[in-house]
């Protein structure tokens, strides 16, 4: 997991800290496909794009740095600021917890079997394996896989966007 | 007797008004939002009524380009009570102005809500804004409620059961509803939901055109405008590829410019209504067989890459506006390994008693923002149709406003009789706790 809790004067970007350690981990990875895959989906709930983004809530009280004043400097066109790691932490202590960790808590598992739940209630696989496959990059049928990251694309300009733009994006 | 405050609190949008109303008051982005040009996470302005249907906001100078957002709700449910409480108590002072303690409440909860997180609403409720009675149900139950005294003479008021298809923005649920409770061992949830439609339509113009990623509000216009559901896969990727006015689908969305104006729109709406022209007729040859030609068709490649201007405030959009609404009827396609909607309904009316199953597949009412793109029932009976015995028939009603289904079944229900009865009162919450109150919710 990430290693920051024990190395607190690692100084990085956010990005990079958040990054490195499941990008090593998707490539030491036999299945990085699926985690690719799996994270995608993920994406997919997201509020906000940028998931290393941590909001500045109370915007007072972050004490900024200067190598974080830069960051902000550069991320400020988009519209989040950075916090410094002791204010991270301090956030993260009060962030509210997902809905995927209360769902642990809940233990539904523990449940007699006929009792519903949400995890009874979730629809299953569909019945016919026949996916379809349209291309990430224009959208239309796909005959090719990537074989880094799963990705699906149709001819050699797509690849190559793909390779440049997105590839293992959702590995990260 | 005291007023009874009806929430249809969705994961993106918060419904509230006045029982025995026969629209809500109040609807409004259930979160805050930081825009670029604001320090603060600001309250969303509430969304004026009659404009509902398209779900526009009410006119602002607020340019929401890039804005950050905060959410109470995670995948359907509260996972945030302290944004949740900063958002009602702006919404009963500030724009509902009612006073909790002489006032009831009715709260939707979604399906399957853990304790925990009952405990926590209920905590709010009571303790933070001492409401002095509360009732909880859940949106299917209303919306079959709201059908069965719309239409008294149906089959589903006459059978009172329906099939409720609730296609929101957190997720979808097929739920069956008898006897005005839905029938929770029987329904079936899809997990995708208007968010992540949005989120997958962000992805796919962000790759193909400009960064979109971080304008969620400016997407989610761009998706209620422009998508829709096809009736024909294959023939209409076809159709997206083609040059000119021969390409059926091509419109163009002009970004905010922050100057001349805050807003998003469409460039030419005549154009962006071409597709209506479409009927369900031509066949078309199957995906596979089309894989070929288009490896093959290297002109339109280049026609394709040239509609790329990273120097305008716009983009144009082709094949995206079907295949963004397609993800509900083929989760399998993004990866993710559940059943579409038509499966899901029959997985539902499966866990029914037999005899149920010939009123379910003709009483199947559509609700939920994410049922409002166009060809939705169409495409859903075409797709479910041959999964249902022939004995059956389908029918599929749509909701005259799927949006507010819920809470007009919520006011019906507010003033009814028997309403002050299903509640639990503040004394008795103290007396008993949230645990065994909540079972009075149920059957
Ligand atoms: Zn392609
Ligand atoms: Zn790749």
């Amino acid at each position: 997991m990430d290693d920051d809790a024990t190395n607190p004067f690692r100084r990085m970007s956010s990005r990079t800290r958040k990054v490195a350690p499941k990008m090593v981990a998707a490539l030491a990875s036999s299945d990085n496909r699926t985690q690719a895959a799996l994270a995608r989906l993920e994406a997919l709930e997201n509020d906000n794009a940028g998931v290393e983004v941590v909001e500045n809530i109370d915007d007072e009280d972050a004490s900024l740095d200067d190598d974080d004043q830069a960051y902000i400097q550069k991320r400020q066109s988009k519209g989040t600021k950075r916090k410094t790691r002791q204010a991270k932490a301090l956030e993260a202590k009060k962030a509210p917890k997902t809905f995927m960790e209360l769902l642990h808590e809940a233990n539904l598992e523990s449940l007699p079997s006929h009792v519903p739940s949400y995890s009874k209630a979730a629809v299953g696989p569909p019945s016919s394996t026949s996916r379809r496959h349209f291309c990430t990059v224009c959208g239309f049928a796909a005959s090719y896989t990537c074989i880094r990251c799963g990705i699906r694309f149709c001819s050699s300009r797509c690849q190559n966007i793909h390779n440049d733009t997105r590839c293992l994006k959702f590995v990260a | 007797m005291s007023n009874v405050v009806v929430l249809d609190n969705g994961g993106g949008l918060l419904k509230a008004g006045l029982g025995g109303d026969l629209d809500p008051s109040v609807i409004i982005p259930n979160c805050l939002y930081r825009p670029l040009s604001a320090k603060k996470w600001l309250h969303p302005s509430p969304i004026s009524i009659s404009t509902a249907d398209a779900a526009t906001e009410a006119p602002s100078d607020l340019d929401l380009t890039s804005a950050s957002v905060r959410r109470p709700i995670d995948r359907g449910y509260l996972i945030n009570p302290d944004l949740q409480r900063d958002i009602w108590s702006h919404l009963f002072t500030s724009l509902l102005h009612v006073n909790p303690s002489n006032s009831s409440l009715l709260l939707t909860e979604p399906l399957f809500t853990l304790p925990s997180i009952q405990h926590a609403t209920d905590e709010i409720v009571f303790e933070d804004f001492n409401f002095a009675s509360l009732y909880v149900s859940d949106s299917p139950s209303l919306v079959h409620f709201y059908e069965a005294s719309r239409r008294p003479t149906s089959l589903l008021s006459r059978a009172q059961c329906s099939l409720v298809v609730d296609c929101g923005f957190s997720f979808t649920h097929a739920a069956p509803v008898f006897q005005n409770f839905t029938l929770n061992y029987a329904v079936k949830r899809i997990d995708l939901g208007g968010k992540a439609l949005t989120n997958y339509l962000k992805e796919l113009v962000s790759y193909r055109a400009l960064n979109v990623m971080d304008e969620t509000f400016i997407m989610d216009d761009v998706k209620e405008k422009l998508c829709f559901v096809s009736l024909n896969v294959p023939r209409d990727l076809q159709i997206a590829r083609k040059p000119g006015k021969e390409n059926l689908f091509r419109c163009t969305y002009v970004l905010p410019d922050g100057i001349s104006y805050t807003r998003g729109f469409v460039k030419n709406p005549d154009d962006a209504k071409r597709y209506l022209s479409l009927t369900d007729e031509v066949s078309s040859p199957s995906l596979g067989v089309k894989k070929d030609v288009i490896e093959l068709d290297v002109s339109e490649k280049t026609e394709d890459r040239k509609r790329i201007d990273l120097t305008k405030n716009e983009f144009d959009l082709t094949n995206e506006r079907f295949l963004v609404p397609e993800m509900i009827f083929h989760p399998a396609d993004l990866g993710m390994n559940q059943a579409g909607l038509a499966e899901c309904i029959v997985r539902a009316v499966n866990s029914c008693h037999p005899h149920l199953h010939p009123v379910l597949y003709e009483s199947i009412v559509l609700t939920g923002g994410s049922t409002l793109f166009h060809n939705f029932a169409e495409r859903l009976e075409k797709e479910l149709r041959p999964l249902v015995p022939d004995e059956c028939q389908v029918k599929i009603t749509t909701q005259e406003d799927p949006i507010l289904g819920a809470w007009r079944g919520g006011s019906l229900l507010a003033s009814s009789p028997s309403f002050e009865a299903m509640c639990v009162t503040k004394a008795e919450y103290e007396e008993l706790g949230s645990v065994r109150c909540r079972k009075r919710f149920l059957h």
